[in-house]
């Protein structure tokens, strides 16, 4: 099987870069995406707050992802959902897996646009048990947004970015006790907009220089230690929950042994971690534009 | 009541091996798990390394049946269809005492015929493995060091148990064993067991086991330790597993590049303790030991930390015992107490061992119908790229992958239930989710659905070893 552009991640990003690359005269673009449906993380954002920049409203992340794929279903962009991208090679093919079969697909240009995944706990050197309980913030957002899993009750948050800040207002709304948030700097991690939108109203504490360095609880979680970074003071502080918002990692994986070659291209948070869609989606635009362009003819 | 010949008690691996080699006699066994699942304890977490045997003392059955178990080790894992890698190791010295201890070693293992060793200059070691510090001054060059994951290895023996007829009884503690006039009978609280033999292999409690009905001379003082897991992908990782030989005396290290491709580092050195909770200062210690002996690897990539406790043995006057203890306490009880390095790597010898003490002792005759070889569930990230297109012709949950870190398809979770996985950590441990870079939070909620579904559950009572870790709801901790 051969495609003009193959396309890794049918986010808010990947999207943008297919639907660019369409209206710059690519005819032949192949969408792939690991879930089954358009939108990356955008279907679990059920809040407001997307499209200010692009759209001039605050939509909710589901009602983003739509407007894309609408703009989308106009185009002969091709989807491959459910599609698992196994391998990327540096003669310019792929190994794609769905319930049909495995495909070798070969491309002449690639936009990876695979998003980020969210930095575990397991990477920090927190002391204690490792029991059950302990979610990553985005993890806690799928869970709750799109399989109606309720993670827990007594919820402490490490780390105060935005997600962790979302997050705590969510699990607030849904009558659950946040803790705290527990944050290593002096200042909060994400942006001041949604420390005013979901830290404020509800009065949720932050815990500013101050980390997690043990966990106890032997099934479940029922504690942590906290440490004030300044005092050197440690407390045990109960909880049946902790999740972590300790910051994004691009997904790079897939193309790490590849170095750089002319027909890769990254797009959205997989090439830099951005606070906004309306962001992400500019830049991937001017990433599909680029690949657009035969590489024959872009010279 | 449930009679049998012989009872194996614990279901980690050295009971998975025992009941495993009874079935090579008509004997009628049974293996006895407290846990819901087996190989949770000791064999859940240690260094994952076959040794050589050029550490032991030659003469020993520690040294004797080291040697044998790794010549051997090919064979075992072919016919359990376990992956095992003999990566070869490296032992490294910084300096002129410990190239006098890798001399000793190198000696001592020469003369008990551990095969290929050879002691290298540090330029010869560097060039071996370019990933070592510069200043290495000699390395004992093992060729026949591997590394098997332990609870693949422990869960294809029990599966090869019972495939042979052993009856594997979970969630059974025994709690009390007695004298009758045939042997023995042990209370679980659900239903009793008698037998003629028993052979206890209860792990960290196999002290306190004996001493249900007898004495024990020797008592196990928990050792715990701590262990760092570097990422897949992370760079400059060793091609050998690499040991290291502190100057001062000090406590060794190893770094293992394990069969699943991420990257051990550990023991740190600690006090004892009985719990798997990990301590910072034993972080530490493995990280500084790491940075002294692979300078390129990049603490970034760490993706997990845990601790393992090691059943140490110990007379009555506190003084450490260097071999393995098999008590036999009476007639026909067998205990293996304080089985610890080389443990994994003897595991199928002891097995067969006190099996063998077993059968003689009830006068077993042979059986000739033991089939000892074991299919492991299909691994599509282990796949040739047409056998995996095979595989999703013919079972269309092949094509979903459902761990995205460790490439773990639909099929294989599905078929880890069937194998007996209830838990997370069961499917964990049957198939690899949740082992890679993202530590599950990718996988969890659907492993969650296909466990409900599968078991006949709610999602809420997933559990993630056993109850008491319920994944959902806050769990039912009372704070």
């Amino acid at each position: 099987m051969k495609t003009e552009l193959l396309i890794v991640g049918a986010g808010a990003a990947g999207m943008a870069a297919a639907l660019s690359a369409w209206e710059a005269g690519c005819r032949d673009i192949l969408l792939a995406d690991r879930r089954g449906l358009p939108g990356g993380i955008l279907p679990q954002c059920l809040h407001k707050g997307f499209g200010l920049a692009g759209y001039g409203t605050e939509l909710t992340g589901p009602d983003y992802a739509a407007r894309l794929a609408q703009r989308l279903e106009k185009t002969g962009v091709r989807f491959a959902l459910g599609t698992e991208v196994l391998e990327i090679r540096g003669d310019k093919t792929a190994v794609l897996s769905d319930r049909r079969g495995l495909t070798e697909l070969c491309f002449d240009r690639l936009i990876l646009a695979a998003g980020c995944r969210e930095k575990s706990i397991g990477s920090l050197p927190v002391a204690g048990t490792r029991p059950a309980g302990i979610f990553t913030a985005g993890q806690t957002q799928e869970m709750m947004n799109l399989h109606g899993q309720d993670p827990g009750k007594e919820i402490l948050i490490l780390g105060s970015g935005d997600l962790g800040m979302i997050m705590a207002r969510q699990f607030t709304l849904a009558g659950k006790h946040v803790i705290a948030l527990v944050e290593k700097d002096a200042r909060c991690g994400g942006m001041a907009r949604n420390f005013h939108r979901c830290i404020e109203p509800y009065a949720i504490p932050v815990l500013y220089r101050t980390t997690v360095t043990q966990i106890h609880g032997a099934g479940r979680i029922n504690g942590v230690t906290l440490r004030h970074l300044d005092s050197g003071r440690e407390e045990r502080i109960p909880c049946d929950t902790l999740v972590t918002a300790l910051g994004l990692i691009p997904e790079r994986v897939l193309v790490r042994k590849l170095g750089e070659p002319v027909w890769l291209f990254l797009a959205g948070n997989c090439r830099r971690v951005h606070d906004l869609v309306d962001s992400a989606v500019a830049e991937a635009e001017q990433v599909g534009r680029s690949a657009a362009i035969r590489l024959d003819k872009a010279l | 009541m449930q009679a049998f010949d012989v009872v194996v008690i614990g279901g980690g691996l050295l009971g998975c091996f025992a009941a495993r080699n009874l079935c090579r006699w008509k004997l009628d066994t049974a293996l006895l798990e407290a846990r819901e699942d087996v190989c949770t304890g000791v064999s859940r977490a240690n260094t994952a390394i076959v040794y050589p045997g050029f550490d032991h003392k030659p003469g020993t059955l520690k040294a004797e049946m080291c040697v044998r178990a790794n010549a051997g080790f090919e064979t075992l894992c072919r016919e359990l269809d376990v992956p095992f890698h003999r990566c070869g190791s490296l032992m490294v010295s910084f300096g002129e005492k410990a190239d006098a201890v890798l001399k000793k070693k190198y000696e001592n293992g020469h003369s008990m015929g551990v095969p290929g060793l050879r002691l290298l200059s540090g330029e010869e070691a560097l060039r071996m493995e370019p990933a070592l510090a510069a200043g290495v001054t000699s390395a004992l060059y093992a060729p026949t060091t591997g590394t098997v994951n332990p609870w693949e290895l422990g869960i294809a023996a029990c599966e090869s148990a019972a495939a042979n007829g052993a009856k594997l009884c979970l969630n059974t503690r025994a709690l009390a064993i007695s004298r009758t006039a045939e042997g023995y009978r042990i209370e679980t609280g659900r239903e009793d067991f008698i037998c003629r033999a028993v052979i206890n292999c209860s792990g960290l409690y196999a002290d306190r086991v004996q001493e249900l009905l007898f004495p024990s001379p020797v008592h196990i003082a928990p050792d715990a330790a701590d262990y760092l897991i570097l990422d897949k992908a992370a760079e400059n990782k060793p091609v050998h597993i690499i040991q290291y030989e502190p100057e001062d005396g000090g406590k060794g290290f190893n770094a293992v590049p394990t069969v699943e491709g991420s990257l051990l580092l550990g023991p740190s050195e600690r006090d004892n303790e009985t719990d798997f909770a990990v301590r910072a200062d034993g972080l530490s210690f493995v990280r500084a030991r790491a940075e002294r002996v692979l300078p390129g690897l990049d603490p970034e990539d760490t993706i997990r930390s845990f601790a393992a406790v090691r059943p140490n043995p110990q007379r009555e006057d506190g003084s450490s015992i260097g071999s393995f203890v098999i008590e036999n306490p009476g007639p026909g009880f067998w205990s293996l107490i304080g089985i610890k390095t080389p443990g994994l790597t003897c595991a199928d010898e002891l097995g067969r061992y006190v099996a063998e003490k077993a059968a003689a002792f009830l006068h077993a005759d042979a059986n000739e119908a033991f089939d000892g070889h074991r299919s492991g569930i299909p691994k599509a990230g282990r796949m040739c790229w047409e056998r995996r297109n095979a595989a999703i012709q013919a079972n269309p949950d092949y094509g979903e992958v459902i761990c995205c870190c460790e490439d773990v398809t639909k099929a294989e979770v599905l078929e880890a239930i069937r194998r007996g996985a209830v838990t997370l950590d069961g499917v964990k441990r049957r198939t690899g989710t949740g082992m890679g870079r993202c530590q599950g939070s990718r996988c969890q909620e659907k492993l969650l659905a296909l466990l409900a579904q599968e078991l006949g559950v709610s999602e809420a009572e997933v559990t993630k070893d056993g109850a008491g870790s319920e994944i959902l709801g806050g769990g039912r901790n009372e704070n």
